[in-house]
């Protein structure tokens, strides 16, 4: 193989599939102005993956997201394919084959398409290389686990869990996977982008100085929701309607506020030791969750970072993270 | 020239033969077959040959020298010649008849003989494939834990080198299942008009315990400043008044708490927060989950103290007997607790005898034969059971024919721990106090099987340690009915009496 980077290499070392290629951690050893020198670990960007034998994914969870995780692993690279997907409902599993037929010509097997409850396991046991999870967050760690167990490298949306038990058994998972040499990449796709590498480059070079305060925002309008419908089970209808209830989304928070908090845990270096917050529903249509939250995290040298998130149409939007620094700041 | 080579060439061979001699001697003296020859606690072998590092999947044994010496290159050599000498100086001084192996192979010693790397050095990976969910939960909490002493890979894994029969480390959901009924079942708690020590009946069960009337009066609590071994904490001396009250002959027996768990433990934890449960008016009494491990050690049970019981456990089991028995039963403070302890006395013990004889610690203390009758005559302690529990009838009462108040197993009390408690009573005296009003630990008394006389004085305090005690427990949350690392802990309790009114 003439590339630098093998595609062993970029599944043994670093990352697979997801939006961007992100490969071979480069190491950029900088001074900051008070004489700290700090390691920092990126990972290198490429514009696509490296070339090599064919790569075969199989999709668990063939919604909206699924859908669009499908095609970007296949747009990644020259020589992947999906061969396997995996839904509870057959109108999503058909929608998502049509689409990737349609925009990538990638046709997918009769023999390979799964339906059930037990899908995600004849997915991963159909002789796939990758496996790529998005369905509601609730079943990640179920999926995840059994992926690791066969020995599969994984893609896997954010948020990975929605409770303690979840987490627990994501980290225990990941640590198999890392002592099996398996590599797994998450949907929080801010840690694979340029630019905001490049900016946590110069803030950890202390180009803010030391950081003294934190926010970051999700808000946005109302999000999708499906009204009940009387041909379908009450499991049926939370499972099409899930972004709305907190047992399988994990509330929003921690299904799509993650992405911005994930972000201040990195800058910051740390993570939450206390933290007080409020709440409520307002406009919702269906489910359990509130539609807008306030949170106040204190780190463990004092340092607050406020969050705050939304999902109500027809107020001041902003998604972004904003960093204080005693030199200056980052947004 | 010449002259220097005669010298290097020698030297060269001296040298050759002094390092293979030390590598052949490394080699033969850290075999199986050599630790062996002079360990002559046979069990140890059997033991190993029993565990599975004997019996492995792969068919690798591992030896004596790779779980008890640190691998080569860290601190290998020191190590085995600081253990060489050690075992030397054993084989040719002491008695092997007289070491407790038992004491010995228990926890808080087997750490001192295993070096923690020598499990990580083979057991690279806390994560294989093949690892249990419970195992993941656990191992994933080892990882995050802070690095301390008392975390110890055989916290858990304490047969991994060496077998033990009945060790479990595990949910334990059968646990005090009785397998027989019972031939008498009482019906009707003891009927009680006056003040008299009487026997208890537990109602619904085959158990009886015997209830001592404790009358009130005077006394000096806590030490002189020059009594030995004395703490800081066990002054400044306040004169305290009690009233009368019923207590325990003897500590909470295993009979008596199983009699509770029975009737009120629940299998799992309910998820039930509306029903019933959140009434306000709800007069039923939450009993234990089950165990994790086996708390009563493989000791055995039925009249040995009950221990591994947390504080709030005590504290539930006396609730439910004063349900069931419609009398107030709870803890003592630990002002009765002492006032029980002395019996009349103001000495550092029930009985005669001072505290630096009958100590056994330090170079000189095998030496030193003082006569220990006496306190062996009243005191289960390190100089008489170092390992382990004894039934109460094993010594002798102290003259409020209460038995064990000193050793066997230190109990509970009522109050919060203060270094400070006694400083905030005032100094004309005060009457039944039950100390600071809140506070993170609660105060233990007494002593246990495991203290040295210095500890078991009628004045000495100590208190819970939470977070030590609950180390190795690797349930999420952790229990709140029993300690994973404390065995040496168990309760007497106390029963109420109104001289006015009669009632208890």
């Amino acid at each position: 193989m003439k590339n630098s980077i093998s595609r062993r290499n970029f599944l043994g070392k670093a990352a697979a599939a997801g939006a961007a290629g992100a490969v071979m951690p480069s190491l950029i050893n900088s001074c900051a102005p008070d004489g700290r020198i700090k390691d920092v670990i990126l990972p290198e960007f490429l514009d696509q993956a490296p070339d090599g034998p064919e790569l075969k994914a199989g999709l668990i969870g063939c919604g909206g997201r699924g859908t669009g995780a499908a095609t970007q692993f296949i747009s990644a690279g020259p020589n992947l394919k999906v061969t396997a997907l995996g839904d509870v409902f057959i109108d999503r599993l058909n929608s998502c084959r049509e689409s990737l037929k349609e925009k990538k010509d990638n046709e997918v097997a009769d023999e390979n398409c799964f339906i059930g409850f037990d899908a995600f396991q004849k997915v991963i046991d159909s002789g796939v290389d990758v496996i790529i999870l998005a369905t509601p967050p609730f079943f990640r760690p179920e999926h995840f686990a059994a992926a690791v167990n066969a020995r599969k490298h994984v893609f896997m949306e954010k948020p990975v869990a929605v409770d303690p038990v979840g987490a627990r058994s994501i980290m225990a998972t990941a640590k198999k996977a890392e002592s099996m040499g398996l590599s797994v990449v998450t949907g929080t796709q801010r840690r694979h982008k340029r630019d905001y590498a490049s900016t946590y480059a110069q803030v950890a070079a202390g180009a803010i100085g030391e950081i003294v305060s934190a926010n970051c925002y999700w808000n946005t309008g109302k999000l999708w929701h499906r009204d009940p419908n009387a041909e379908w089970t009450e499991m049926e209808y939370m499972i099409r309607d899930w972004v709305n209830w907190c047992w399988l989304s994990g509330d929003h928070i921690v299904e799509q506020h993650v992405h911005n908090l994930d972000v201040i845990n990195w800058f910051t270096g740390k993570h939450p030791v206390q933290a007080v917050g409020f709440g409520s529903r307002q406009r919702r249509v269906t489910g359990d969750q509130f539609d807008n939250f306030s949170v106040d995290f204190v780190l463990d040298n004092g340092v607050h970072v406020h969050s705050m998130c939304r999902q109500i149409n027809g107020c001041e939007n902003n998604v972004s993270e904003y960093v204080q620094g005693t030199l200056g700041s980052s947004n | 020239m010449k002259r220097f080579w005669i010298i290097f060439l020698p030297g060269v061979v001296l040298g050759m033969t002094l390092i293979l001699g030390s590598n052949k001697a490394i080699r033969v003296t850290s075999k199986n077959e050599f630790c062996a020859s002079c360990h002559i606690h046979p069990q140890a072998t059997t033991s190993w040959k029993q565990s599975v590092h004997y019996i492995t999947r792969s068919g690798d044994k591992t030896g004596c020298v790779e779980c008890h010496l640190p691998p080569k290159g860290q601190g290998h050599i020191p190590a085995k010649i600081r253990t060489g000498l050690r075992d030397l100086w054993g084989q040719l001084f002491k008695d092997p008849e007289e070491f407790d192996w038992e004491e010995k192979s228990r926890l808080e010693n087997a750490r001192k003989h295993v070096p923690e790397i020598t499990c990580l050095n083979c057991h690279e990976t806390l994560f294989t494939p093949e690892l249990s969910k419970e195992g993941e939960e656990a191992h994933l909490y080892y990882d995050q834990a802070e690095k301390t002493d008392d975390l110890h890979c055989i916290n858990c894994h304490l047969n991994a080198g060496h077998y033990i029969e009945g060790y479990m480390h595990g949910g334990n959901e059968s646990f005090g299942m009785q397998d027989k009924e019972p031939e008498i079942i009482y019906d009707e708690p003891a009927p009680v008009s006056s003040f008299y020590s009487f026997t208890e009946y537990i109602p619904g069960s085959s158990v009886s315990f015997e209830m001592i009337a404790v009358p009130g009066g005077e006394y000096i609590m806590g030490s002189p400043e020059n009594e030995p071994f004395r703490e800081k904490d066990e002054g400044p001396q306040v004169k305290v008044t009690i009233s009368e009250f019923f207590m325990g002959k003897v500590e909470v027996t295993w009979d008596e708490y199983l009699a509770f768990y029975a009737q009120t433990s629940s299998e799992g934890r309910t998820t039930d927060t509306e029903g019933s449960r959140a009434r306000s008016d709800a007069d039923a009494i939450s009993g234990a989950t089950p165990p994790y491990g086996q708390p009563d050690q493989n000791w055995g049970m039925g009249d040995r103290p009950v221990i591994s019981i947390t504080h709030h456990a005590a504290e539930n089991y006396c609730k439910w007997l004063s349900q069931v028995t419609g009398k107030t039963y709870r803890l003592p403070t630990e002002a009765e607790w002492e006032y029980a302890c002395r019996a009349g006395t103001q000495t550092p013990y029930f009985f005669e005898g001072d505290p630096k004889d009958f100590q056994r610690t330090g170079f000189l203390s095998g030496i030193r034969k003082n006569d220990t009758s006496k306190i062996n005559t009243f005191v289960i302690y390190h100089g008489n059971s170092p390992a382990k529990t004894q039934e109460p009838d094993a010594v002798k009462p102290n003259p409020f024919r209460l038995n064990n108040m000193l050793g066997n197993v230190a109990e509970f009390c009522s109050d919060w721990y203060s270094a400070e408690a006694y400083s905030i009573y005032p100094e004309s005296g005060i009457a039944d106090p039950s100390g600071p009003t809140s506070g993170e630990e609660r105060v233990i008394r007494g002593g246990s099987f495991r203290d040295q006389a210095g500890n078991l004085r009628s004045a000495a305090r100590d208190h819970t340690k939470t977070d030590q005690w609950l180390r190795t427990d690797p349930q999420i949350p952790k229990s709140k009915w029993w300690y994973s690392d404390c065995y040496h802990v168990g309760f007497r309790v106390v029963c109420e009496y109104d001289q006015k009114t009669g009632n208890y």
